[in-house]
């Protein structure tokens, strides 16, 4: 039996040793401006950091993979094209790119450059994939956060490409690549500028004991005193509706799909990723460590360890999400 | 399961134990230190020597991560307030071309301000614990410029930071005198692992007490100097 691979998350160099040392089979990062999902102050890589990087996972057969995952801005093609570029010419073991025009230019230029096809894509069927593979040789997709893991095994009964689900972090209830909530509180977009809730567009305030977290002109949550709090995105935001107040998308709560390991290695899944290069080397080294335990114990036909992260989870909840949809 | 023995970094229980009465030995003493500074601070000439030994402080700092300090030496001009909540005076932080930390009173106006207990900050400074984990817990207040304060934490998170090693690297009294107070609290550390071993029950709680008064953690005693 093929084991899982494990994708791990790097928002800077220290980042990436971490995931190394801790057990990743891959590290996925992006350039230090808008052409990925996580372009937020202080974080992500120069071109520097990334050859340092793949020399340091190279060198432990550790495999770095570019996420290049925004839209090109219309007229101003040219960041997104010298990424990809970079990325090819420095060694990367793979670009996860989401645009079309993207696709083609990385195929055409770079044709020994393994693609894999970004969960900014919204790839939810397997038509789609398929699209992806023939005109752009796409080599594996990762899959949004909506399906169940029957649709997920349904998926790879009908295509050779690979799949890699996320099974930890951070929950994107929403059609990825296509939502616009932030977009409508900040003027700034998650799949242009790389941007879901920009910094510079928060407040937290206290009020009464209370904490107020503010996105643009909008209070959207107010969490009691002691209950805990979660990111300031309008999807996990508290909206008063039919006269009382509550989460009509989803809950402040972080993905943990450990259980399922059975179940996903069963639907033909190929690797599995943990959501966070906004996440601190912490984090890193605690959830890719007990990952790389479980998946071990797993691969060995041992009980899979299920050491405690509730202290890493956002809103102090984990939920298996959308591959069991509990809701229904 | 839950692994009894074992943290989810491999690393074993004692070991852990071991490096959590460190870390609270060497809040203890960043308490005393932040408590002797604020008192320094009464007077011009106090003041003066305040400003030298924070001067060197972040001069050893940056001689050991220039990346990190050339960062915040590009952010656009602005103060963060960093409040250890149960120490005596708190810190301002000015990034932009003139980089520098001076004492200050807790509510002295910034563009941004973290609070947390002295501890969980040099866990976050240093690296070892996450800053969202600490947010979401409710342990750690945002107050201000988000975006400022995104930057700075990214921007440390990328580096391997060891304030005490960065003060014993400062020229002068205290740069000679950490390391060697530094040693000697990991040698009274291990002494007492030893002891609490052999020790009856009585007895034990007492040396508990004593390791507790020794970080700091008994009402007054270190951090409210």
């Amino acid at each position: 039996m093929d084991s899982f691979e494990l994708i791990c998350p790097a928002g800077n160099p220290a980042a990436l040793r971490a995931a190394v040392d801790s057990g990743a089979d891959a590290v996925y990062l992006g350039f230090r401006d808008a052409t990925n999902a996580r372009n937020f102050p202080g974080l992500n890589f120069s071109r520097d950091d990334l050859a340092a990087g793949l020399a340091y996972a190279h060198a432990r057969k550790v495999e770095v993979y570019v996420a290049i995952n925004t839209y090109p801005q219309a007229g101003n093609p040219e960041p997104w094209r010298r990424a990809v570029d970079d990325a090819a010419r420095l060694g990367a073991d793979a670009v996860i790119l989401a645009d079309l025009g993207l696709l083609d230019h990385a195929a055409r230029h770079h044709p020994e450059l393994r693609l894999h096809l970004s969960v900014q894509a919204s790839a939810a069927n397997a038509e789609a994939i398929r699209l992806y593979r023939d005109a752009f040789g796409v080599r594996r997709v990762v899959l949004p956060r909506v399906l169940t893991v029957p649709e997920i095994a349904r998926l790879n009964a009908e295509t050779d490409v690979e799949t890699e689900v996320f099974v930890f972090g951070g929950l994107c209830p929403m059609a990825e690549g296509r939502c616009s909530l932030s977009s409508y509180a900040t003027g700034l977009s998650p799949n242009k500028q790389g941007v879901c809730s920009p910094a510079s567009h928060v407040r937290y305030e206290p009020r009464d004991g209370a904490l107020a977290s503010r996105l643009g002109d909008f209070t959207i949550n107010l969490f009691a005193e002691g209950e805990p709090a979660g990111y300031p995105t309008l999807c996990k935001g508290r909206f008063v509706a039919g006269g009382g107040a509550g989460y009509l998308f989803e809950e402040p709560t972080s993905l943990n799909a450990m259980e399922l390991l059975p179940d996903l290695k069963k639907a033909g899944v190929r690797a599995l990723k943990i959501e966070g290069r906004q996440r601190s080397k912490a984090y890193i080294a605690a959830v890719v460590g007990a990952y790389r335990a479980a998946l071990d114990a797993f691969a060995a036909g041992r009980p899979v360890p299920r050491p405690d992260l509730d202290a890493m989870v956002e809103g102090g909840a984990q939920t298996t999400g959308a591959y069991t949809r509990a809701w229904r | 399961m839950n692994d009894p023995t074992f943290t989810t970094d491999g690393r074993s229980m004692d070991g852990q134990v071991a490096e959590d009465r460190l870390r609270r030995i060497e809040a203890g003493m960043t308490r005393l230190g932040l408590g002797l500074a604020h008192r320094l601070g009464g007077n011009r000439l106090g003041r003066e020597a305040e400003g030298v030994l924070f001067d060197r402080l972040m001069r050893s700092l940056a001689e050991r991560h220039p990346r990190a300090f050339a960062a915040l030496a590009e952010l656009p001009e602005a103060r963060l307030l960093i409040d250890p909540q149960d120490a005596p005076a708190a810190l301002m932080l000015r990034v932009g071309p003139s980089l520098s930390l001076r004492l200050c009173e807790r509510n002295e106006p910034a563009e941004a301000a973290v609070r947390s207990p002295c501890a969980r900050l040099l866990d976050l400074f240093e690296g070892r614990i996450d800053g969202d984990a600490l947010f979401f817990r409710r342990e750690l207040v945002i107050e201000g410029d988000t975006a400022l304060i995104l930057a700075l934490r990214n921007t440390l998170d990328g580096e391997e930071i060891d304030l005490f090693a960065a003060a014993a690297g400062m020229a002068g009294p205290l740069g000679r005198a950490l390391p060697p107070a530094r040693r000697a609290a990991g040698r009274l550390l291990g002494l007492m692992d030893g002891v609490h071993r052999a020790l009856p029950e009585p007895l034990e709680r007492g040396l508990a007490a004593l390791e507790r008064r020794l970080s700091g953690r008994l009402s007054g005693r270190l951090g409210g100097a």
